[in-house]
């Protein structure tokens, strides 16, 4: 569906870390594309390495015990795992903004909300102080946060945990980035407060016409905001296409899983939930064959010994799943719901 | 700021009245009357003597009269030496202690600070692995050890060399401070590395310092407005204790350095059970440590504005 340019490019993308217990083989070669204006949702259980895919491309794991290991992440035509400087100025804050999980603790507390969203275009605008400052007074007010001017000279104990990661967004967004990097943004926070952050994201979106890289275990989000989606298991991509693709023409056993534990409004109040069983192997020693092996339902003797690729299901639509195979005679039984069927683009 | 200042400042008075009282009661627990000391007394000195502190009259009363003259910040007449009065001895002495004291402190201070940020950003790294055995035989040496071993070596150097850049003992001049200053700190400055140490490890893996590493802020800029400040606040904390750890400490390094402050003063005056010199400094020495707490306090208000605005 989606022409647009591609703004980031990350290929291969492998990251190690050395720990007590050995080698954690957090990212095995992640490789995405991040179209301009779209959303790009990255799905999976907690610990498939969602987080440490994209903090590598900001430089943000702690190197050592972290590692990259190998792949590319190309924003206009230069690699950022080894440069992040384009003419002298760092890209992180200016080309591309980042916003975390737990707004309570991403946010220097001694420092007041006006000054950290400011020092972002003191350094990368060259905006004096008082520039600065009432830019950031006009940010804070963008975020929909009242009594802006006041707000911008307090300090982050003073705000309620919607307020502080509205705030987060203002300072990610403050140099006008192309991309914005959201780390699960809502799962701190309330029920309510998630939609209007949300919402405040979308509205964002639409106005300034950045790409956003949302991460999230929640596919109710995703419904809600992604144009294409990346479901990730065991550090790899099990799944990736528009989010029709994934969400009504699923291919993968893992993403039929966790579509079934979702809860869904179509569904009913009859619609039993059924949680995957299982956890995800050893990131460790990883699997030689299929990482979702011990708990897929559909596994195969072939399975467990050969590593599946990423096969194409579809335009622009990949599942890592031997079922998927050419030569592959099962079908993938997917969801007994009408419109949801088991849709499996074969090829 | 304020009221969080009057509302220290109340609870200092309270302290000083504590420390006061449990003075008092500390000495009539003693044993004998401050007046049978060892050392022979005038019928004229006794007489004026229990005229002015009233030791004929029951405890609460004296206590009374206790309170009364110390408010006024009368501590009054020294019992060995005839008529001179506690103030002038405090006068005379707490200045040279004052600033021997002050000048470890900010040396620990200052010295715990950078070394802690050194060695953590050295982590595991040779800076660290040196500065921290350092810091392990700084905090297990009593300071008249130091003391002790400072002046050996300045004795050593200044024989050496042939000139002398700093005297071994006596008070008087920048260069008589150096010396006795270091070593009274050093104990202090160790224990503040140490801390200061895990404080900015800590700080370092915040959430909040990757917020600012994603914000792609240069690295002096982050660790001057995100990690030091931060990283700092536990040292400020316990810069009151470590204030009254130096304090005493003077005592021992005033002795070996023959140096004229309060602390000599003291140790005669316990040796002499001369108690209204006893009584005297300790509750102004007291009254002057509960200060430099509030002074603290005011500082960690400064720093963090959660303090400051919720108090
Ligand atoms: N600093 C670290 N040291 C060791 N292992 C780490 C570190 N950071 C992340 N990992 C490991 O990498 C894997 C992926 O983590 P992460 O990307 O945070 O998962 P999530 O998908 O929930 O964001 C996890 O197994 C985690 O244990
Ligand atoms: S490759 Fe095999 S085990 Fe893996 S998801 Fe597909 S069917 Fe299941
Ligand atoms: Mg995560």
């Amino acid at each position: 569906m989606s022409e647009r340019e591609v703004v980031l490019e990350v290929a291969d993308l492998k990251v190690e870390f050395d720990t007590y217990g050995g080698i954690v083989h957090a990212v095995r070669g992640v490789s995405f594309q991040v179209r301009q204006g779209e959303t790009l949702a990255i799905v999976g259980e907690s610990g498939c390495g969602k987080s440490v895919t994209l903090q590598s491309i900001m430089g943000l794991i702690p190197m050592p015990p972290g590692r990259i290991t190998s792949g590319s992440a190309v924003y206009r035509g230069q690699d950022l795992i080894h440069n992040k400087y384009i003419d002298g100025r760092d890209i992180r804050g200016s080309a591309i903004g980042m916003v975390f999980q737990d707004p309570m603790t991403s946010l220097n507390p001694t420092m007041t909300i006006g000054d950290q969203i400011a020092e972002t275009l003191q350094v990368h605008r060259g905006f004096s102080k008082s520039q600065a400052l009432a830019r950031a007074v006009e940010l804070i007010a963008m975020v929909r946060i009242p009594d802006a001017a006041k707000r911008a000279s307090q300090y982050p104990f003073e705000f309620s945990g919607g307020m502080l990661q509205r705030s987060m967004i203002a300072m990610s967004l403050a140099c006008e980035p192309s991309i914005l990097i959201a780390d699960e943004p809502t799962t701190a926070l309330d029920v309510t407060i998630q939609a209007q952050i949300l919402d405040l994201l979308m509205d964002l979106q639409k106005e300034k016409g950045m790409a956003i890289v949302l991460i999230t275990h929640d596919l109710g989000v995703v419904a809600r905001m992604a144009d294409d989606v990346m479901v990730m298991y065991a550090g790899e991509v099990v799944e990736s296409g528009s989010i029709d693709d994934v969400f009504y023409r699923g291919a993968h056993p893992y993403t039929m899983g966790l579509r079934a534990a979702m809860p869904s409004r179509e569904l009913g109040a009859r619609q039993r939930l059924t949680p995957i069983d299982g956890s995800p192997p050893d990131l460790f020693s990883p699997p030689s064959g299929c990482g979702y092996f011990a708990r897929c339902p559909q596994a195969m003797r072939m399975c467990q010994a050969q590593h599946p690729y990423l096969m194409s299901v579809g335009k622009a639509h990949h599942s890592r799943c031997w079922l998927q195979h050419p030569d592959s005679t099962r079908q993938v039984p997917g969801l007994s719901i009408p419109h949801l069927g088991a849709a499996a683009v074969q090829s | 700021m304020l009221r969080y200042i009057l509302k220290r400042l109340l609870h200092g008075l309270i302290t000083v009245w504590f420390i006061a009282t449990a003075t008092f009661i500390a000495m009539h627990a003693v044993p004998g009357d401050p007046l049978s000391g060892e050392k022979a007394m005038t019928p004229e000195i006794r007489r004026n003597l229990e005229a002015k502190y009233g030791l004929d009259k029951p405890v609460v009363e004296q206590y009374r009269i206790f309170l009364v003259n110390m408010a006024k910040g009368d501590f009054g007449i020294s019992y060995t030496q005839q008529n001179r009065e506690v103030n002038d001895i405090i006068r005379e002495g707490f200045p040279v202690s004052a600033t021997l004291g002050i000048l470890a402190v900010v040396f620990a201070a200052l010295g715990g600070i950078l070394l802690g940020a050194l060695t953590a950003t050295y982590r595991n790294r040779l800076p660290d692995v040196v500065i921290m055995f350092l810091v392990i035989l700084g905090i297990s040496v009593p300071s008249f050890v130091f003391a002790a071993l400072g002046q050996l070596a300045l004795v050593k150097i200044n024989a050496w060399t042939g000139f002398t850049l700093f005297p071994v003992a006596g008070w008087g001049t920048v260069m008589h401070m150096v010396v006795p200053s270091l070593v009274l700190g050093l104990g202090t400055m160790a224990y503040l590395t140490r801390l200061m140490r895990s404080s900015m490890l800590e700080v370092t893996n915040t959430d909040y310092v990757r917020t600012a590493r994603s914000k792609g802020l240069p690295p002096a800029r982050i660790f001057l407005k995100h990690q030091l400040r931060n990283a700092i606040l536990p040292v400020v904390t316990v810069l009151g204790p470590a204030i009254a750890a130096i304090t005493t400490g003077g005592f021992v390094v005033e002795l070996v350095f023959a140096i004229p402050g309060l602390g000599r003063y003291f140790v005669q005056a316990v040796q002499q059970l001369d108690y209204t010199v006893i009584m005297g400094t300790t509750v102004f020495y007291g009254a002057f440590l509960v200060l430099m707490v509030i002074v603290v306090d005011i500082v960690y208000g400064l720093i963090d504005p959660r303090v400051r605005l919720k108090a």
